[in-house]
């Protein structure tokens, strides 16, 4: 008997964004990522296009973190006081593009200072070719004073910059008309503060292909439905029209999965909790495929292993099924 | 526009644009068509002139098609006996003025006449000419005034004008009346971050001499640049001005329409004409008013006051012997704030200046008796507070004044008489704003630590806490807190603050007085402002983050379910944050009186729950009520045996008639459902002529909770005689009178209340 399956058709469609820019276009990057353009719900190839899949980037540091779980830190140990060796290192795991945080401090204790961050970026982009996203410590006054040196040494690079939030945005959303650059609004968790923090940037004169939102999510057991909820909803507006929520969304599971207790903590634990790193590998992962069904168009992780086994669910799920034969 | 200054500015723009037109010939000849020119340090050739036409001048032979577009935007002087308006014209004049200004000042460069030579002077960082007009110092600072701004200090004030650090910028042509008011005009736009330009002369005196005599250093490193002595100079603030649109703007060169706008927008500059206007300057100042830069002098001019090309007034006189003032200091610290509230510059205060910790998480604090230096209101002393909204002239913004003695004097945890009158004015301030504002007193103060606040109006209690008044807590920090509090979050709609805070006792009376009729008079506005006499009521999504399809409609009659949020409060709130959680839902056409229904309304409801409600009846509880979130005061329900509706308050955990308690009923109320017979409401909605009208009204409230009925017993008072039932309360159940609906309809029977024999509900 055959099945009628149905089928949901949306009038609107997610924009495309590209980071990176090549020689060609007037920066250094080897490769470029373009995200968006989908116009259907997350793999729900019957319905729409899918013209880019959903990428993964890597996160590194400017210097050896603080407050990393020591499985991380074992994993980079080779590169980990070297930001250019450990980009190049997350080049050759195959992420599709770096994720720089910048710190508070230097290693010393002192406040990062942007000679020192421009330092770093700079070191980074000459190790990898990757597109690379900066972000600052998310403090928005350092924030400010970090990013606007970085976006300046950088110009034309096409970096995504963050974290650009209501309390900065003006200033990073400046500083990246200035200098050809891409940013990443954070909002938290909230579909009208996401929606809010779109027009007031768009308002500033920045194209919204240059905007890549991010909602902020939880980790698996911490908060993630909410996140998801949010992000269903927001491209669940974006397909039904609504301009100022159809930007591809960026998302940091890694961040997320990895300060929750499954993941940080490896003695006093239950034992049926099983192996410390295999479980804080599926805890990364796991959070990041269910972002993924949200609709997450950048997922940043923090282990290698976890990108493998991201990549290769993001290799099944674009695969389109064909629905004949089903 | 004045025919004077439209005579002037073309006069002046025509004998500019003839000068130029001479200079480039003698140039052409002596230098040839080839000759490069450019301004040093920029990427943008000749700012304004790629700006307004797109052309990237690289020659001298360029500068022949500047000429012709600016000649091309003379017109004729108007005869005396034309009394047409001008506007276009004088427009059209200044931007001819602007190109032929900047072509002046690149030829000048060609023969190394720019930066204007200045022997002796030493520029506070700035752009550095190496060699040039004979600076010989390391960095070329020396022996020359600024000129242009070069990028990377564009780039640097580019991006603080744009996010709002920098509040905006002042350029300054002519000469102060003195060399000491000079300097007190440079100091008060340095005080506020305010970036100054300074240009031009009058009879050869630039405030750039009155400045360097008096030992000001300037430079970038002071924000205050140089640019040169003559008026021409002041090209070089338009140039700035096009390059931020360039650079922060995402604009090309030729938008020249786009950049206009983005800088009468989005740059919040001004043009101060200090001394004597002649028609140079009046021809540059019509090229300023093209950005929307509106142009304050300290002479008599005529002004042009009505509002167009410029935010507000284009050309503002204010004769500075005129300006009200003890001496000249007074005046110039005037004539600037005047210049700031011309321009809308918007300033911002980074920290409330207090000698106790400051921020919302001491809002909470509770100042005991034992711990307390003093008290203000309460058992023993009274104490009000009167936010006011005067004209923009009567206020001094920043301004604090004690009248009477301050509480040093009164005995240790003594108390006191005091008034604390707030002054606001603002070009978006409404009288309506005025109790909205006078509400955040309450937050402002008790954010202090140390201090306690409680009540408000005339029944306002303040204590200062020992602790706080050890460390130097006064009553003018007060008046600090409210300031600096209402410039940084209501800074949208309040540009001036001052603040009187009154402690002899026939003052207080006075003003206890004049603060009594306002807030009479607020009172009678609220009750007057009724769903019929406005044309838009206000959405609130703030809500939307938990129940994410719920949307409240607040009108007049009718405040949010939460209780937080009326309709001024939401007209306030969109003013503040235009992008906000409070859209004007614009009301349209008025399909139904009875039940409330609006196509406005209805098409909002569409779109702000996604589709999930079609259509909602602002005064019926039966036929498509207001969803919830989740945050009601109270929950009303229908209990069809008796034909009536309960009243449920959050405080009430009994149980109720309907055989549920409030915890059980808000699931079903909440979440953005339309429940036909369930509604969460805030609870003075229950007080209004408005409530659940369609469906009877007050009258169908059969059971209440009992805390509801004593805290709002003199409202319900009111609302029982206006229904023309004074005992309708007595005859109202609640939870100690009946817990089921048997025990209620014996009670309703007993009491003969007015539902039972009311048409049925449904």
């Amino acid at each position: 008997m055959p099945i009628e399956i149905p089928k949901d058709k949306w009038p609107g469609s997610v924009r495309q964004v590209v980071l990176g820019a090549t020689a060609a276009e007037g920066g250094t990057r080897t490769s470029k990522v373009v995200v968006g353009g989908e116009t259907c719900m997350p793999f729900m190839h019957f319905e729409g296009a899918i013209p880019n899949r959903p990428v993964v980037a890597l996160e590194i540091r400017d210097r050896r973190p603080d407050d990393w779980s020591p499985l991380l830190v074992k994993t980079w140990e080779n590169v980990i006081d070297d930001p250019a060796a450990w980009a190049k290192a997350a080049e050759e795991v195959g992420a599709d593009a770096i994720q720089l945080t910048l710190s508070l401090t230097d290693s010393a204790g002192q406040p990062m200072s942007p000679e020192t961050a421009v330092a770093t970026v700079k070191a980074v982009l000459q190790a990898s070719g990757l597109p690379l996203i900066v972000f600052g410590p998310g403090q928005s006054e350092v924030d400010n004073l970090l990013l606007v040196a970085v976006a300046e040494a950088t110009k034309g690079e096409r970096l995504a910059l963050g974290i650009c939030e209501d309390k900065n945005y003006r200033t990073i959303v400046a500083t990246a008309m200035a200098n050809d650059h891409v940013i990443t609004a954070r909002s938290p968790m909230d579909v009208n503060l996401a929606k809010q923090l779109n027009i007031l940037i768009s308002d500033m004169g920045l194209p919204l292909d240059r905007v890549i939102m991010d909602p902020t999510t939880g980790a698996l057991g911490y908060g993630i439905e909410y996140g998801y909820s949010v992000m269903e909803r927001l491209r669940l507006a974006a397909l039904q029209g609504d301009a100022m929520t159809q930007l591809p969304m960026l998302v940091t599971p890694g961040y997320e999965a990895w300060k929750t207790k499954e993941s940080k903590v490896g003695e006093g634990v239950p034992e049926s909790w099983g192996d410390w790193l295999q479980r804080a590998i599926n805890w990364e992962t796991m959070t990041a495929i269910a972002l993924l069904e949200a609709g997450a168009n950048i997922l940043v992780l923090r282990h290698p292993e976890s990108l493998k086994q991201v990549e290769a669910a993001i290799q099944d799920l674009m695969t389109a099924p064909d629905m004949v034969s089903v | 526009m004045s025919k004077y200054i439209a005579t002037r500015a073309i006069r002046g723009s025509n004998a500019l644009v003839t000068e130029a037109e001479f200079m480039l010939q003698k140039a052409l000849n002596e230098k040839g068509p080839d000759a490069k020119v450019e301004f040093p340090n920029t990427a943008y050739y000749l700012p304004l002139t790629l700006g307004m036409m797109g052309l990237e001048v690289e020659t001298l032979g360029q500068l022949n098609d500047v000429l012709e577009h600016a000649r091309k935007l003379l017109h004729p002087v108007p005869s005396s006996r034309r009394w047409t308006p001008y506007l276009g014209e004088t427009l059209d004049a200044g931007m001819a003025t602007l190109l032929a200004a900047e072509a002046i000042e690149a030829i000048r460069y060609v023969y190394g006449l720019q930066p204007e030579p200045f022997p002796g002077f030493q520029l506070a960082g700035g752009t550095a000419f190496f060699g040039a007009n004979g600076s010989t110092g390391e960095k070329g600072l020396e022996n020359h005034l600024n000129g242009p701004i070069d990028d990377i200090q564009l780039r640097s004030w580019g991006i603080q004008l744009v996010d709002g650090r920098m509040p905006g910028f002042a350029a300054i042509v002519g000469a102060a009346k003195s060399n000491e008011v000079a300097v007190k005009i440079v100091r008060e736009l340095q005080k506020r971050n305010i970036l100054t330009f300074l240009c031009g002369n009058v009879n050869g005196r630039s405030i750039i001499d009155q400045l360097v005599e008096e030992g000001v250093e300037l430079g970038y490193d002071t924000y205050t640049v140089p640019f040169g002595r003559d008026t021409l100079s002041a090209i070089y603030a338009l140039g700035f001005a096009v390059r931020s649109a360039l650079t922060f703007g995402g604009m090309k060169g030729g938008q020249a329409r786009d950049i206009l706008l983005y800088n009468r927008e989005r740059v919040f500059a001004f043009v101060l004409a200090l001394g004597e206007v002649d028609d140079l300057k009046y021809a540059a100042a019509a090229g300023a008013i093209n950005f929307g830069f509106p142009v304050i002098a300290d002479t008599v001019i005529p002004e042009i006051l009505p509002t167009g090309i410029t935010k507000y007034e284009h050309v503002v006189s204010m004769p500075f012997n005129e300006i009200e003032g003890n001496d000249d200091f007074e005046r110039a610290e005037r004539l600037v704030q005047k210049c700031i509230e011309v321009r809308g510059v918007k300033v911002k205060i980074a920290d409330v200046p207090v000698p106790v910790p400051y921020g919302s998480a001491f809002e909470g604090e509770v100042v005991r008796k034992a711990d307390m230096r003093i008290e203000f209101g309460g058992k023993h002393s009274r104490c009000f507070e009167y936010l006011q909204m005067v004209p923009l002239d009567e206020v001094v913004d920043g301004k604090v004044e004690i009248v009477g003695p301050g509480f040093e004097q009164v005995a240790s945890q003594g108390s006191m008489d005091l008034g604390i009158v707030v002054q606001v004015a603002g070009r978006q301030m409404q009288t309506d704003f005025e109790p909205v504002l006078e509400r955040q007193i309450h937050y402002f103060i008790n954010g202090a630590s140390g201090i306690q606040h409680i009540g408000q109006r005339d029944i306002a209690w303040i204590r200062v806490s020992n602790a706080a008044a050890e460390k130097g807590f006064n009553l003018e920090h007060f008046g600090k807190i409210l300031h600096a509090r209402f410039k940084t979050d209501f800074g949208a709609i309040v540009d001036k603050v001052q603040v009187t805070i009154f402690t002899v006792p026939e003052k207080i009376q006075e003003w206890l007085a004049v603060a009594r009729e306002a807030f009479d008079f607020r009172n009678k506005r609220l009750a007057d402002l009724t769903d019929n006499k406005v044309e838009e009521f206000y959405s609130c999504t703030l809500c939307q983050s938990f129940a994410p399809d719920h949307v409240c409609v607040v009108s007049p009659e009718r405040l949010g379910l939460c209780g937080a949020y009326n309709w001024l409060d939401c007209k306030a709130s969109f003013s503040i944050n235009p992008t906000g959680p409070n859209q004007p839902i614009k009301l349209g056409k008025l399909i139904d009186p009875i039940k409330g229904y609006w196509t406005g309304t209805n098409d909002y409801a569409k779109v702000g729950s996604h589709g999930q409600v079609q259509e909602v009846a602002m005064y019926s509880i039966m036929e498509n009520p207001m969803t919830a979130c989740g945050c009601f005061e109270c929950i009303v329900m229908l209990i069809p045996e008796v034909n009536g509706v309960m009243v449920v308050s959050r405080e009430d955990t009994s149980m109720t008639p309907a055989g549920m308690t409030f915890s059980t009923l808000a699931g079903i109320a909440g979440g953005g459902l339309q429940t036909p017979g369930v509604m969460g409401v805030g609870k003075f909605y229950l007080v209004s002529p408005k409530f659940i009208s369609a469906d009877g009204g007050f009258k169908r409230v059969v059971w209440m909770s009992s805390n509801l009925k004593e805290t709002m017993a003199e409202e319900f008072k009111a609302v029982a005689i206006r229904e023309g039932d004074p005992d309708l309360i007595e005859k109202i159940a609640d939870e100690r009178s009946a817990a089921t609906v048997e025990d209620l309809m014996v009670f309703l029977e007993e009491h003969n209340h007015p539902a039972l024999v009311m048409e049925a509900m449904f």
